[in-house]
């Protein structure tokens, strides 16, 4: 289902992305996610099922949603990034999630496009379309969750708080030792990781660098899939790290620039993260809207029930106000840097709890059919209470951006 | 004391690098297609440079009347030190020292057309005797 968009200055190329991407999520992403849902996480990522739709995602160019044209990327405006995401996970955030975390090191490669990159990293994914290349982003560590993320938090300078994951400079190349949590999104999948690593240990958490790390590398070894609640088709697995040597090239930034580089990761991951849970939202909304025109109780379509009425319309509400602010936030910081954090934290923080609001009460609107499994509306509402956590706890990251008030 | 001792000096300087920037056929091509324009809003010294693949000039030293796709705001020192590649986009972005107005994507793409730029500069700034090292 489409909706009227408040944005009166669609191109048509605009809506007829939004349209192309809906029907790519609505015809492949939902059906296999819902599929894969069933499934152990190893099963998941082991079946043609997971491959192929990642393929069909690469065919169409999902993978560089985030890159420029020149390299062969997508080439999407701002705006056109927020629909496509919104479609994206409105079929399926763990997929989106997937696709959108992909192209996180030839999207970090393409802001110091030198030879090297240019022609081992960014033209060989964007060239990619059997998702045979895969990105993921390795920053959480098995002791640093939410508080890798606190940029500007009093501990994120203490020295005596440092990563679980270490890189030091041999002669041109870095040697890394250490371990990414099981949250390391596509990290069991993954052939290149985006990792944040810790490179001097006297200025604690802010003493990082952000490097890519090919994971076909001598001492890479990954952890077992991780069996979670939601977003089950999103591949999360640990990577571990002994000695690995990767050429110094390749790392893009290192501890004097890494805490402004960390905030402006978090601020286009938060806006996208928005931009996603809008997607989720929305699901929830269309079929709790779609049931309660359908089921008919006490003699009456559940619809013609006010309360029903009354539930339906706040959903509504709330949709719509996710949109439009993550909408907002997304096209300021990806119009303006250094980005203004706190807005793309507003987003991320507000859409998910929205997402989970609205998945809870089309939960409710779908009574006891809501609990069963044949219908997806409860593998939304486990969806949705993930994205609480995801990328940040909720909690931890408005205070981080209340420093900023 | 800033690099460029003056406006005019950095208008000599820059513009000229910017002229042969955009006199690169491949460069100025690409920057047409894509419907990129730029204003450097400099300060120290203070000035504005444009390039405007659309105008006949290209390249304009002081005051234009176009609405830019991108807005850079930086010193004349931190110009200096990036056409030397001694400051990368990102990491200048990211500490502050360059603000950057305008779609990230297209901020992106320009980078790879500045490749001549880099390449040129150390010899232009030489010629102007501006310290490279």
């Amino acid at each position: 289902m489409s909706y009227i968009d408040l944005c009166t200055e669609l191109t048509p190329a605009q809506e007829s992305i939004k349209k192309e991407t809906n029907k790519f999520a609505r015809d492949v992403l939902r059906p296999a996610a819902i599929e894969l849902d069933s499934m152990d996480p190893l099963s998941v990522i082991q079946s043609g099922l997971y491959r192929d739709t990642l393929r069909k995602g690469y065919e169409l160019g999902y993978h560089t949603i985030f890159i420029p044209d020149t390299w062969g990327g997508l080439g999407l405006d701002p705006l056109e990034i927020h629909i496509v995401l919104e479609e994206l996970a409105w079929g399926s955030v763990d997929f989106a999630v997937s696709l959108g975390v992909t192209c996180f090191p030839a999207f970090f490669a393409t802001m110091v496009p030198n030879d090297k990159l240019i022609d081992e990293i960014i033209v060989p994914f964007c060239e990619n379309k059997d998702a045979t290349i895969i990105g993921c982003w390795g920053i959480t560590e098995p002791d640093h969750g939410s508080d890798q993320l606190s940029v500007g938090a009093p501990w994120f300078h203490d020295a005596k708080i440092t990563g679980q994951c270490h890189a030091r400079l041999e002669g041109d190349a870095y040697v890394i030792t250490g371990q990414k949590s099981a949250w390391v999104s596509n990290g069991s999948v993954a052939s290149h990781c985006m990792a944040y690593i810790n490179i001097d240990p006297s200025m604690g958490l802010a003493g990082g660098g952000i490097g890519i790390i090919p994971l076909h590398l001598p001492g890479v070894r990954r952890g077992a899939p991780l069996n979670k609640m939601g977003q089950r088709a999103l591949n999360q697995g640990e990577i571990y790290f002994d000695n690995v040597r990767v050429p110094r090239e390749y790392m893009i930034v290192e501890p004097d620039s890494y805490e402004p580089m960390l905030d402006l990761t978090l601020a286009t991951a938060n806006a996208g993260m928005g931009a996603m849970f809008t997607g989720v939202a929305r699901a929830a909304y269309e079929l709790a809207l779609e049931y309660a025109k359908q089921r008919v109780q006490g003699g009456k379509v559940l619809f013609e029930h006010q309360l029903i009425r009354h539930k339906l319309f706040q959903m509504f509400t709330k949709v719509e106000a996710a949109r439009a602010l993550s909408r907002a936030a997304f096209i300021y910081n990806l119009n303006n840097t250094p980005p203004l954090s706190r807005y793309s934290i507003a987003a991320k923080t507000y859409c998910t709890q929205v997402a989970f609001e609205v998945a809870n009460d089309a939960m409710q609107i779908f009574g006891g059919n809501g609990l069963s499994k044949e219908y997806p509306i409860e593998k939304i509402f486990r969806d949705a209470r993930a994205g609480l956590v995801e990328d940040g706890a909720n909690d931890t990251l408005m205070i981080i951006a209340a420093q900023e008030l | 004391m800033p690099i460029f001792e003056s406006t005019e000096k950095m208008y000599e300087v820059l513009g000229g690098l910017f002229t042969m920037l955009m006199q690169n056929q491949e460069v100025y091509t690409k920057a047409k297609e894509a419907g990129i324009s730029i204003l450097f809003q400099i300060h120290d010294p203070k000035g504005q440079i444009w390039l405007d693949p659309d105008d006949p000039r290209h390249v304009i030293c002081g005051a234009h009347d176009i609405k830019p796709t991108i807005t850079m705001t930086l010193s004349g020192d931190s110009c200096h030190a990036f056409w030397l590649k001694k400051l990368s986009l990102p990491i200048a972005i990211a500490t502050g020292k360059i603000k950057s107005k305008g779609p990230i994507p297209k901020v992106l793409k320009l980078l790879p057309m500045l490749k001549p730029a880099h390449e040129g500069y150390p010899e232009i700034a030489r010629s102007h005797g501006l310290p490279v090292d």
